[in-house]
């Protein structure tokens, strides 16, 4: 009789706690961008940018149910929006680009429990990822269900604490969604861009190359092409996100991971952040390093750089050292 | 041999349509549309209504994944990434009601003595975000308006020219280290994401706690690099006073 009760339990958890109901919630808050894009008067283009969400929103809600084909063209029509229009915000990720925000003075201000709602996020998250491992789930998608809930929660929490109105609430949401704009889904996009090189077997092209040039069962040698090839795309391309499938599927993979056994959890983020060690050496990452010097009014465009290069040298040779020494004995 | 250089020029297309900033979204699909065809992959996978349907081999091939068809599902496969929008109305509202200037009351509580410590400290505030997964782009909202002044204060005098270039640049790499390496000590930030959906199209599976747990060692190295430059900073910044 217990055992039947908490198997129901737990079939009842992973029913509605479960990665569904936070695309389908996501995908609601974004028709809701786009319908408000739509209506909103004052803005260019108006009907581009809210046709681009509501299609990122109708994505959401039935990515799981449409054929994948249907799913590919509605992103590939996104992407002609944006790039035919450009309006839906900035070029490359920016991180959250803060607006002004319109300040309200006539209400009470909720003073330092303001940050109520941005806590109830992680502390919603990692109570649900907790409840998923009681209960034998994929821990993974703990986190991202309970991501998920926590933003639901917070948007409740919020609404208490500020007295705000739910379109307020949204308004608020869509002014930050679309200061980022389609950078938004260019995480997306770009795994898609690795599972095609990999279909199309450019990585395996790319492991043929370097392993001309550095034979097979150097260690060193290879961890130095995966950690050198990652900064150096990353500095040329100006984004650690776009040089990752790169390299993960031309070297870390075929030459560090499936030879050696590399603990793929371990070599994949340290080759990730080898690439955030060229990002702060580049001005193609002009967000990073180019627009704060104007912020700052350096006299020198590149100070930033100029700053943040031995600190990048010195943390790209630990990436170096780090990944070999892990491989060599960890 | 000219079939693999062709296969390649996805990879150039990328590099060449981010070196000249053409639209980003642009460039990553139009990179795997040309790879996808030059490997010889069909549009579409002989399926559903593509099933019995008479064309070149470039739109339909039997017995071939499409390129749209693989699109399509690995851009479903890989909603999780953008789960982040879900959280965007409750901190966009906290902002509304104050949130930036609340921050910024708590940054100014700060009290030290240097410039270097001061930045050892706003580094830690940077990787604290980080890890509880709030997205910030800290120029323009801390840098700029509250950490380059504080730092100018904790600065015994006026800095000379030259000192307040160097104080310039440094408030500024302070919130890039702290930013980059700090965003992945949380399961749901968008490094850790698309580390976790990119291994996994490539059939290695990982979990994101374990890449959150890998983080940690090279969290630490920055923080003791960060502090060894900014210490080295206050150094420079003391011996500038004392030569004028």
């Amino acid at each position: 009789m217990e055992t039947f009760a908490m198997i129901d339990f737990v079939s009842l958890l992973t029913m509605f706690f479960s990665l569904g109901t936070v695309y389908g919630a996501t995908g609601a808050v974004l028709l809701v961008f786009g319908v408000m894009a739509w209506c909103d008067r004052g803005r260019r283009h108006r009907l581009a940018s809210g046709s681009f969400w509501i299609i990122l929103g109708l994505i959401f809600i039935l990515g799981g149910v449409l054929p994948h084909w249907v799913t590919g063209l509605l992103v590939i029509l996104m992407v002609v929006i944006d790039g035919a229009t450009r309006t839906t915000g900035a070029g490359l990720p920016r991180g959250a680009e803060v607006a002004e925000p319109v300040r309200s003075e006539t209400f009470l201000r909720p003073g330092a429990r303001i940050f109520w709602p941005v806590l109830t996020i992680p502390i919603v998250t990692i109570i649900i990822a907790l409840l998923f491992r009681r209960a034998g789930l994929d821990p993974n998608r703990g986190a991202l269900v309970g991501l998920g809930f926590g933003g639901v929660v917070a948007m409740f929490v919020a609404i208490c604490l500020t007295r705000g109105t739910l379109r307020e609430l949204m308004s608020e949401g869509r002014r930050l969604n679309e200061a980022m704009g389609a950078v938004n889904i260019l995480p997306q996009l770009l795994a898609s861009l690795g599972v095609i090189f990999t279909a199309a077997r450019v990585g395996d092209l790319i492991a043929a190359g370097i392993e001309q040039i550095v034979p097979g069962n150097q260690l060193f040698l290879l961890v130095l092409a995966n950690c050198l090839g990652m900064a150096l795309f990353t500095m040329v391309m100006g984004n650690s996100f776009a040089a990752f499938p790169v390299i993960a599927s031309g070297v870390l993979v075929p030459l560090l991971i499936r030879p050696f056994g590399a603990d793929p959890a371990l070599a994949a983020i340290v080759t990730l952040t080898a690439g955030s060690s060229g990002t702060l050496m580049t001005p193609m990452a002009a967000n990073f390093n180019i627009v704060p010097s104007a912020l700052l009014n350096l006299r020198d465009q590149y100070g930033v750089i100029r700053f943040q290069l031995p600190f990048a040298l010195a943390i790209w040779s630990f990436h170096v050292f780090w990944l070999w020494f892990m491989i060599r004995h960890g | 041999m000219v079939q693999d250089l062709l296969r390649l020029s996805g990879v150039v297309l990328v590099l060449g349509g981010l070196i000249f900033r053409w639209r980003t979204t642009v460039v990553v699909l139009a990179a795997a549309l040309v790879t996808g065809l030059f490997a010889g992959m069909p549009l579409f996978s002989a399926e559903g209504i593509w099933q019995n349907l008479p064309g070149p081999d470039w739109i339909v091939k039997s017995g071939q994944p499409g390129i749209i068809n693989l699109l399509g599902k690995s851009f479903a496969d890989n909603r999780l990434m953008t789960l982040f929008i879900l959280t965007l109305p409750a901190i966009g509202l906290a902002e509304r009601y104050g949130l930036q200037e609340e921050a910024g009351r708590l940054i100014r509580r700060i009290r030290v003595a240097t410039v270097g410590r001061l930045l050892i400290v706003y580094q830690a505030f940077r990787i604290l975000h980080g890890a509880l997964g709030i997205r910030l782009n800290g120029h323009p909202s801390f840098v700029r308006p509250l950490v380059y002044p504080m730092a100018v204060g904790a600065h015994a005098e006026a800095p000379s020219e030259e000192a307040d270039q160097q104080i310039r640049a440094a408030t500024a790499a302070a919130e890039n280290y702290g930013n980059f390496y700090g965003q992945n000590l949380s399961p749901v930030q968008a490094g850790v994401l698309l580390v976790f959906g990119v291994m996994q199209g490539l059939g290695v599976k990982v979990s994101v706690w374990d890449l959150v747990r890998h983080t940690l060692p090279i969290v630490i190295a920055a923080v003791v690099f960060a502090t060894f430059q900014f210490l080295w900073l206050d150094r420079q910044l003391r011996r500038g006073r004392g030569g004028r």
